[in-house]
């Protein structure tokens, strides 16, 4: 089972060398190219395994990150389509670009975004499958803004990879989740979850990553926006293959995650809702790949609508309606991709008469819209057996849902793949060129094989349906697929939403042409707004805290450190215990004049003024050092003060005459946090001074300082004797700091002298 | 002491000291790195004194030699046991060594690229080489010691030589505000922070954390009250030099004006030092719960709350940023907030959550850290730099390598698989759910969505075709430039490949 490693890595290899040979052959790179997906896929289609193959290897054991793949049903059918497709969709894009330059790019990014999707689908370990998947999100990024010269393909593609990057990282979250509580990071060994206590965590997380992937409501807008992007990857990813990723893990997990109450309501829901929205949405345009864009946001809602039932008859369904709809979807998709190539319009309201002009197209178009109406083969026998399942027992609101998207269907079905053949042509839309061979091959094969897949159902049941069953449904479908179902309710069904349908197609260029412009709502306003308010938010942010503005920086810090303080004080109630009685009138009085003294300087319209009464509460420190006994500080306190006065006094010879720049407002803010400052320090320090430790070393000192050090000075003794290597440092770096200033002082003179001659 | 002497013969003089003053034990080689990064810069300022004027190779060399041979030392030394000397100040370990390394690798990556850049500024001054080795030396300290106030003094260290680098350009006003602005905050932070430390000390009488650890005791008010205070203030500076939100602002106005080789080490050593600073207060500030309420149990909410501000807010603001080396300020502002993340799930759960985390974070941070304002650093020339993001316009065409880089760097930042930046976030988001932090992994999660807005435009800016550029014709590529974007950009993707040998090398087999 090293196969499917290899298979990853040959066609990432390939997709690194596509731009190379497209520089030596561009003629017939996608020629060349299509061949070892289509290898693959006819190995994936001859290996399809009735139980699970897994292989695996060691990576990253700190994080349990293995390099785990399993080849199952489900896998299986994923990885055929996928190289199946791809292969078509490599082939078409050589005749959809020709040689244009810049198309090896094209090709590369396509066979990587095919080597990514397949490790998706055959990736066992959680970790493994998300690398794969933020891989298909970014290959899918850049291939909507292939042409980023526009400004609409720029803006799908941030949107695409905003809306399915960030669910991806909610499913990693829930991956984790689950890989924490299992103990296991391999998919394959996670048995039901449904008892975790966290249960709920795992399955809204790994919802939301699938559910945005998959374009479900609320998130299904991304999808027609990227819509930009160049025709066959908007046939590729956009409907056959990577939309689906979503509907595939949901798929992978029904047996971990599903069974539950959650599981089945928020599934129904979520794909009902989707339905309808795309359904109603669709027929609201005009452009054919938009259209095809919302009809496959439907298509994706029944997927999980069916996923929500379970059981191995649901999987059975599943399968049928996955591959019907693969093949159909893309076939018109590169069939629409054409059309925009022979018409140079994709308008399908004015389109018409195509048929003479392609032939071919015209039938292969047909064929596959006989699918998208459920009548081909294929398709109807999917139908069938998904309205069968509705049917026992019958469940009424979801009929009416389904009946809604597929009545919707058959409409969309003919506008865009009849009517541009068959309907009445526009006289302005312009002559074009025919389609060549290239552009022919892929919506023929695709759609003659939705028809051929439906006319051999027990076949394709054994390699599909069967082994899909096995693998998500926990066991065989007793009914295997047939296209004949009987006369029945089922069939009654598909002639009723047929009927339906057609009606709808018939009333449609009517309605069109009169109805008025669509309200502007929506969830693609939504993310524009959201978007708009985060950007406002952060400008806002900007303007308040991050003006540049040294004077605010230190508001915000010190205004934070007074919240904090604040907040710890009322929580925790320190309770600095302030004795007033005390305190004898000398100290109050002395307090008193720092008190005004520090009045005096804030209020000081004068340097000199505010340095001197600054100077008054250093000397009223000093004085409160020598009241408690403490003489030599209080000396040193002095010596400070006196030199700092000087200092000053020689820095203001240099500053500019003493101006208010500041108005009411601002000075009223700063004294409230100087004051809230002031006391919290004030505050803090007394709860410290409640905490004494130990006990003072003074009385030692005074003691054996005569004694030991022969000296009665006992100050003198502790700096030269008991400290002395401590004051030799500090004599040190003063006298380092000294020569400093000397050297800056010669300096600067010099430079000064040498500066005016 | 004279006493001491007057009363002993020669023979007992030696046994009565030892007794009086018990020697340290004294272990030359765990200070033998961060002296030889201390050397290095000293025998790089000599060299630029006798060096011809018009070029710097012989400091980069000498620099370099040093630098790998402080590697050397630290690699050499992974096998020994971990050890405590000089009297507890210095303090080998795992993490120690690691952090030091990661100290060592980023200053050498920075000179790597920086002459090209200095010179197309036209301000090749050789004392730059000293003051990154002196400012790395700092760092280094910070990481290896438990006493508080060795790591003020590394701090210190760090920032002094950090404030006179972001004022190098001297024509420039940006950058001399720039290093104002700096200076006057930091100084304001380290007076925080050491209030703090004299706080500590007042309380446990002791400078060393693991005493600090062992004096909590939440039944004693007083105590209680003063060790509180004493780590909301050294937190306060701390966050200060991480600049963790609302104590950022300084850090886009310094990146922005500062060099932008300076800005590269600002972002990465920097961030290493306080980062690592932060790790050994935390994890030596918690307590079991034997003795009622834990010590974490008061400073956790507080970190938990600055931990999601620092996230959303720089990347939040980053989104309308029109400087890219502003952008990539508010950038180091979010992961700087992720990191945190990591730290606090370590603190939360230390069985489960190991260095590792921490340790790979800032790896790979600093690698694409460094390598994107390296990228950055060609728009200078001719003396002037403009780093709007107009001014990358068509740095396509005039050098594809380093765009080239550039994109691996910015899918790093942004966290897209298979890079470094992916599985450090992945390993932090697993921490953070492993220790019950879900709150902060989802808010990492959302931020990361937001992230790509802004990181996508830098990519996005270098691919537009200039027309009409403001800008003279950005600096040609130079060997140094090459090689560091190449390291970094291979670095990125190497520690991803090998993360088994490389973790195990790095902090110990889990």
């Amino acid at each position: 089972m090293v196969t499917p490693a290899l298979a990853i890595l040959s066609l990432f290899t390939l997709g690194l060398l596509a731009p190379f040979l497209f520089a030596l052959l561009p003629r017939h790179a996608g020629k060349l190219l299509c061949l070892p997906p289509a290898f693959w896929c006819g190995w994936f289609w001859s290996k399809t395994p009735a139980s699970g193959q897994t292989w695996t290897s060691p990576w990253i054991p700190e994080l349990g990150i293995t390099f785990s793949f399993r080849l199952d049903g489900l896998a299986s059918l994923f990885a055929i389509l996928i190289t199946g497709i791809g292969a078509m969709v490599l082939l078409y894009t050589e005749g959809y670009c020709g040689a244009k330059p810049g198309s090896g790019r094209l090709y590369g990014l396509l066979l990587l975004f095919l080597a990514s999707m397949l490790g998706v689908v055959l990736a066992d370990d959680a970790i493994l499958l998300f690398l794969f998947w933020e891989a298909t999100s970014v290959t899918s990024f850049l291939l909507i803004g292939f042409e980023h010269e526009r400004a609409n393909a720029r803006r799908g593609a941030v949107q695409a990879l905003m809306v399915t990057g960030g669910g991806g990282l909610a499913l990693l979250a829930g991956l984790l989740v689950i890989v924490q509580q299992t103990g296991q990071g391999r998919i394959s060994a996670w048995g039901p979850l449904a008892g975790d206590p966290l249960y709920l965590a795992m399955f809204a997380l790994v919802a939301i990553g699938c559910f945005t992937k998959s374009a479900q409501f609320p998130f299904h807008f991304w999808l027609p926006n990227a819509m930009t992007a160049p025709t066959p990857v908007s046939a590729y990813l956009h409907s056959a293959t990577m939309v689906k990723a979503g509907v595939y893990l949901l798929a992978r997990l029904s047996g971990s995650l599903g069974g539950t109450e959650v599981w089945t309501w928020t599934l129904t829901l979520v794909g009902g809702a989707t339905m309808l929205t795309g359904t109603l949405l669709a027929l609201r345009q005009t452009d054919l790949k938009r259209l095809l864009a919302y009809s496959t946001v439907a298509a994706l809602g029944t997927m999980v609508f069916v996923l929500a039932r379970g059981g191995a008859e649901a999987a059975s369904a599943f399968a049928a309606f996955v591959l019907a709809h693969a093949l159909y979807k893309g076939a018109l998709f590169l069939v629409a991709g054409a059309i925009d190539h022979t018409a140079d319009s994709r308008d399908a309201f004015r389109l018409g008469g195509l048929w003479q002009r392609a032939p071919v197209l015209a039938t292969a178009s047909t064929l596959a819209g006989l699918g998208m109406m459920g009548v081909a083969p294929l398709a109807f026998l999917a139908k069938e057996t998904l309205v069968d399942g509705l049917l026992s027992p019958p469940d009424v609101p979801s009929l009416i849902v389904f009946g809604v998207m597929a009545a919707g269907a058959v409409a969309i079905a003919g506008i865009v793949a009849f009517r541009p053949f068959f309907g009445k042509a526009d006289p302005a839309i312009a002559d074009g060129h025919k389609p060549d061979a290239p552009l022919l091959t892929g919506p023929a094969v695709l759609a003659v094989l939705g028809i051929v897949g439906g006319l051999t159902p027990t076949f394709v049941f054994e390699r599909i349906g069967g082994p899909v069953a096995a693998a998500i449904g926990g066991g065989t479908d007793p009914h295997p697929w047939a296209l004949w179902h009987g006369f029945g309710a089922p069939l009654a069904f598909s002639v009723g939403t047929l009927a339906l349908g057609l009606a709808v197609y018939r009333a449609w260029p009517a309605w069109i042409a009169r109805a008025a412009p669509w309200p502007s709502f929506g969830f693609d306003r939504a993310y524009d707004a959201g978007l708009r308010g985060t950007v406002s938010v952060a400008r806002a942010f900007t303007r308040t805290i991050q003006n540049g503005r040294l004077r605010a920086y230190l508001q915000t810090t010190i205004a934070t450190f007074l919240v904090l303080v604040t907040l710890a004080a009322v929580r925790w109630n320190p309770s600095p215990q302030i004795r007033l009685d005390t305190a004898l009138p000398h100290e109050a009085l002395l307090a008193l004049a720092m008190l005004l003294a520090v009045l005096a300087a804030v209020r000081s319209v004068s340097r000199l003024a505010a340095v001197v009464t600054l100077g008054v509460v250093g000397f009223g420190v000093a004085l409160t050092y020598a009241l408690f006994g403490a003489p030599d500080l209080a000396m040193t306190q002095i010596a400070v003060e006196t030199l700092t006065v000087i200092l000053f006094v020689l820095t203001f010879y240099h500053l500019p005459r003493f101006a208010r720049g500041s108005g009411t407002r601002t000075r009223a803010v700063d004294a409230l946090l100087a004051t809230g400052v002031g006391a919290t320090m004030a505050a803090i320090t007394l709860v410290a001074s409640q905490r004494l430790l130990g006990t003072p070393i003074s009385a030692h000192f005074a003691e054996n300082s005569l004694a030991e050090a022969h000296g009665r000075n006992v100050v003198n003794v502790i700096l030269v004797d008991y400290r002395g290597l401590d004051t030799l440092g500090e004599i040190t770096v003063l006298s380092i700091a000294g020569l400093g200033v000397v050297a800056l002082w010669t300096f600067g003179r010099r430079a000064a002298k040498g500066g005016s001659a | 002491m004279y006493n001491l002497l007057a009363q002993t013969d020669g023979n007992g003089l030696a046994k009565r000291l030892a007794e009086a003053f018990p020697p340290p034990t004294i272990d030359w080689p765990s200070i033998l790195p961060i002296a030889l990064v201390v050397c290095t810069g000293i025998v790089a300022l000599i060299v630029e004194m006798l060096r011809p004027r018009q070029n710097n190779n012989a400091i980069i060399g000498f620099s370099l030699v040093g630098l790998f041979f402080a590697g050397l030392s630290l690699t050499s030394q992974f096998a020994s046991p971990d050890l405590e000397s000089f009297g507890g100040m210095v303090l080998r370990d795992r993490f120690s060594l690691t952090i030091q390394l990661l100290v060592v690798m980023v200053t050498g990556l920075t000179i790597l690229f920086s002459d090209g850049y200095l010179r197309a500024k036209r301000i090749p001054f050789g004392e730059f080489y000293p003051l990154v080795l002196w400012s790395a030396s700092g760092a280094m300290m910070m990481a290896s010691s438990k006493n508080l106030l060795m790591i003020f003094l590394g701090i210190e260290v760090l920032s002094i030589s950090l404030y006179v680098l972001a004022g190098m350009s001297k024509t420039e006003t940006k950058s001399e505000e720039s290093a104002l602005k700096y200076f006057l905050l930091g100084a304001f932070a380290s007076a925080f922070l050491l209030y703090g430390i004299a706080f500590m000390y007042g309380a446990t009488g002791s400078l060393h954390l693991d005493a600090i650890r062992s004096a909590w005791n939440p039944n004693d008010e007083a105590f209680r009250n003063m060790m509180l205070f004493g780590m909301g203030l050294m937190l306060f500076g701390l966050a200060f030099k991480a600049a963790f939100v609302p104590f950022h602002q300084w850090t886009p106005d310094v990146y922005q004006g500062a060099p932008t080789n300076v800005t590269a080490f600002m972002a990465a050593g920097s961030k290493i030092g306080a980062m690592a600073a932060l790790w050994r207060l935390l994890s030596a500030s918690t307590t079991n719960v034997d003795l009622g309420a834990t010590f974490q149990s008061y400073w956790m909410p507080a970190l938990f709350w600055i931990a999601i501000l620092t996230m959303t807010v720089g990347n939040l603001v980053a989104l309308v940023q029109k400087d890219v080396k502003r952008t990539l300020g508010y950038s180091s502002i979010a992961h700087a907030g992720y990191i945190l993340v990591g730290i606090l799930a370590h603190v939360n759960n230390p069985e489960k959550v190991g260095i590792g985390t921490t340790v790979f974070y800032l790896l790979s941070y600093s690698l694409m850290t460094i390598g994107a304002f390296a990228v950055v650093s060609l728009t200078a020339k001719n003396g002037k730099e403009g780093t709007r993001f107009e001014d990358l316009h068509g740095l396509w065409k005039r050098s594809p390598f380093a765009v080239g880089c550039l994109i691996v760097f910015v899918a790093s930042l942004i966290g897209i698989p298979p890079t470094s930046g992916f599985f450090g976030k992945l390993m932090i988001f697993n921490d953070a759910l492993a220790s019950d932090l879900m709150p902060l992994a989802i808010v990492l999660a959302v931020n990361s969505v937001l992230s790509v807005y802004y990181y996508v435009g830098i990519a996005k800016a270098a691919f537009v075709d200039a027309e009409g550029a403001r800008t003279p014709e950005s600096a040609p590529m130079n060997l140094g430039l090459a090689a560091t974007c190449l390291l970094c950009a291979g670095g990125i993707f190497a520690v991803v490949i090998l993360f088994n040998p490389l973790m195990n090398w790095l902090v110990g087999a889990p």
